[in-house]
């Protein structure tokens, strides 16, 4: 029998897949800290759905295998059955639970309905964490070779490729781009940005989600424009300029080789602290696993949002207020809102520059999750499930907001949102934060560039039409 | 005959009970803190964000965010907890039978609070059943063990009050105390064998989450060693 879900696998060799499976489960049982709450859940059985009011994807789709709990009673069944006195004893005297290829299809499907947004943790009486159950199910199915195939090829190009990044861009093309935005900024707004490259002893080294090279040019004019005006000393790799690490959606191997590969590259360029993009789990994976993974004398993380409030308050950057005249409203990305880590710093920005800021309900660490949480946003296989069911509860608050511009500082929840709006008939511009941020900087003299020397932004389409 | 049962269960029995109990229970919370300090010997990354923990532990113990969501299953859970912790453990008929087999003395209840927090817990546990059956997403997620646990509680607690109540109670209030007596033991008993292990290992779980995030520095690197994977390309 093949293994077969919703989305694309490469070939899944299915010889003795059961015992490979329970082989691969002992084995990070032993070697993780997963093992304790596994138990202590399993032995509790609790099952009181209390989840499944915080679910969106559940609110969505009102199907019992979207309950967080039922989704962790599939690895927790598999625990009590094989790994516990109980299960075994039972399994003599009783008809015992068996796992089939059947069962591990079941979990291969159902493990990637879940967006690891853990919002669901916030409702279990005992303080679950079926996201992270939830990884558990994905890394064990990554030992015997299930994993979505966008994960697995964008990861291989990421570590084991020749550009080293989940996009797959040259490093000289990444230089070109960082060119032309360069040139754009002073078409359109007047401004000189600089992006340094490969320069030795920075304080930081930037790490944004590489597809913002290819997809978000507003969002890194907005970055280099932040760095240039406050006289940041930072600097771009070229051996890796990728924060995105898929290894947090599906196994901690890859995780570690991932965070371990941007900590070489800070110090390879001999810079002291790791500046991550716009990227909600680009953020969480170097700021969480950059000390698991990487020694005590590991760099320090921080944000861009983080480093451009802290310029803001210090009164290194100059904003001007109220420029933005739409309506916005602000999405908290799970991966810095959670936990409350990234919450008031975008806000407080956004209320200076913003002339009508309206709050999506309920928000921060409270937030509904974009519906693309948890790698599925790069699934492109399975967007109508994204989007219709995962995305329903963000694309209902936004709408609620009545709001034209729809903030979400994060590259996978820009990607999902925008495709969230389509599907939902929504007529909303999702942007992240630094490109409202580049229309309201008020640059310093050295920054600027004359009027007689730049196109005015109309004239740079003019021109590139005729 | 029956006085003899009840001296049995009132005595040996409810002994034997205690100390599966007791033992059991001391048994997991031990077993599972030894599992935390493992965990967090070898976590890379020592760091525990404790009164975050602190505060979601609380926070999960009482519902409050839950009242706006589903008020009557919120409050009869909370109802049905309070009985069954607050009654075994302080209504002073239950003190007097824990203090014949432990050195221990602590603050009763008395018969009239012993009585509403009786009622009030059959009103919840009755209440949390019909949940249980009538809530789409509960429904689905209730298993045989979590309807039985339930009505064995219902019954539990039933016995207990009309056992008290000698003069009202429909039935044999000697019958009633026996059943009672036998349903408590086997209730200590199975405190830390069942589900009901949730009353000690509960209030740690929130931790246990938190430390399972706390990744051992070599955990992937000893998993693709054990499976063989070390050189194996992704």
């Amino acid at each position: 029998m093949a293994i077969q879900c919703s989305y694309y696998m490469e070939d899944v060799e299915t010889r003795e897949l059961p015992r490979r499976f329970l082989e691969a489960f002992s084995t990070i049982l032993s070697h993780s800290n997963y093992a304790p709450l596994v138990d202590a859940a399993a032995r509790m059985k609790l099952r009181c759905s209390r989840c499944a009011v915080s679910c969106p994807v559940y609110q969505a789709s009102a199907e019992r295998r979207d309950i967080p709990c039922d989704r962790s009673e599939l690895l927790l069944k598999v625990y009590r059955r094989y790994f516990t006195v109980g299960g075994n004893l039972g399994a003599r005297f009783g008809r015992p639970f068996v796992l089939t290829e059947d069962y591990i299809n079941r979990m291969a499907e159902e493990f990637y309905r879940c967006t690891a947004c853990r919002r669901c943790k916030l409702e279990c009486p005992m303080g679950v964490d079926h996201g992270l159950i939830t990884r558990l199910g994905r890394w064990t199915l990554a030992e015997v070779g299930i994993t979505p195939k966008a994960l697995v090829v964008a990861t291989r190009e990421q570590l084991d490729g020749k550009t080293h990044n989940t996009s797959a861009i040259p490093a000289p093309a990444m230089q070109d781009t960082c060119e032309f935005l360069e040139e754009d900024c002073a078409d359109l707004y007047g401004m000189r940005i600089k992006f340094p490259i490969d320069v030795e002893g920075a304080e930081y080294v930037f790490f944004p989600a590489v597809s913002d090279y290819l997809l978000e040019p507003d969002t890194l004019m907005g970055n280099a424009a932040v760095m240039t005006a406050t006289g940041g000393s930072w600097t771009i790799g070229t051996q890796n300029f990728d924060g995105i690490n898929y290894g947090l959606f599906y196994s901690d191997r890859l995780l570690d080789r991932i965070v371990s590969a941007e900590v070489d590259e800070v110090r390879r360029l001999e810079g002291k602290k790791i500046l991550i993009g716009e990227c909600g789990h680009a953020s969480r994976t170097a700021k969480v696993f950059v000390p698991t993974f990487c020694g005590e004398d590991a760099p320090p993380v921080l944000n861009i949002m983080e480093y451009t409030y802290a310029q803001w308050k210090a009164g290194k950057l100059k904003l001007e207020p109220d420029v933005i005249k739409e309506r916005v409203t602000y999405h908290d990305p799970c991966n810095v809102a959670r936990s409350g880590w990234i919450t008031e710093q975008p806000r407080e920005i956004l209320r200076h520059i913003c002339a009508d800021f309206v709050e999506m309900t309920p928000n921060r660490s409270e937030n509904y999750c974009c519906g693309g949480g948890g790698g599925t946003v790069s699934i492109d296989e399975i967007r109508e499930f994204r989007t219709k069911t995962g995305g329903k509860a963000k694309a209902d608050q936004i709408r609620a907001t009545g709001a034209q511009i729809c903030v979400a500082p994060c590259a996978n929840c820009k990607k999902q949102l925008a495709e969230v709006c389509e599907d939902h008939g929504l007529d909303v511009k999702i942007c992240g934060l630094h490109d409202l941020i580049l229309k309201a900087i008020d640059p310093p003299e050295s920054m600027r560039i004359a009027e007689s020397d730049a196109e005015a932004p109309g004239q740079a389409n003019a021109a590139e039409e005729a | 005959m029956i006085d003899t049962w009840i001296a049995f269960a009132r005595g040996p029995l409810f002994r034997v009970a205690l100390a599966v109990c007791l033992l059991g229970l001391v048994y997991r919370v031990g077993n599972t803190l030894w599992q935390i300090r493992s965990s967090h010997r070898q976590a890379g990354d020592k760091r525990l964000d404790t009164s975050t923990v602190f505060k979601a532990t609380v926070n999960g113990l009482l519902p409050f965010r839950l009242l706006k969501v589903r008020p009557l299953y919120t409050i009869a859970s909370i109802g049905f907890h309070l009985g069954i912790l607050l009654v075994p453990l302080f209504y002073i008929g239950h003190v007097t039978l824990w203090q014949a087999s432990l050195p221990l003395a602590w603050p009763t209840l008395g018969p009239a609070a012993g009585d509403a927090l009786t009622l009030i817990g059959i009103t919840g546990l009755v209440f949390v059943l019909l949940g249980r059956l009538l809530i789409r997403a509960s429904r689905d997620l209730t298993a045989h063990e979590d309807v039985a646990i339930l009505i064995f509680l219902i019954f539990l607690m039933a016995s207990g009050y009309w056992a008290a109540h000698a003069t009202s109670s429909p039935f044999d209030p000697r019958a009633m105390l026996l059943i009672h007596l036998l349903l408590g033991n086997l209730a200590l008993i199975l405190t830390p064998l069942t589900k009901i292990v949730h009353c000690v290992l509960g209030p740690l779980t929130q931790l246990l989450s938190e430390i399972a995030w706390h990744f051992p520095a070599e955990a992937g690197r000893s998993v693709a060693t054990v499976l063989g994977k070390e050189n194996e390309p992704i």
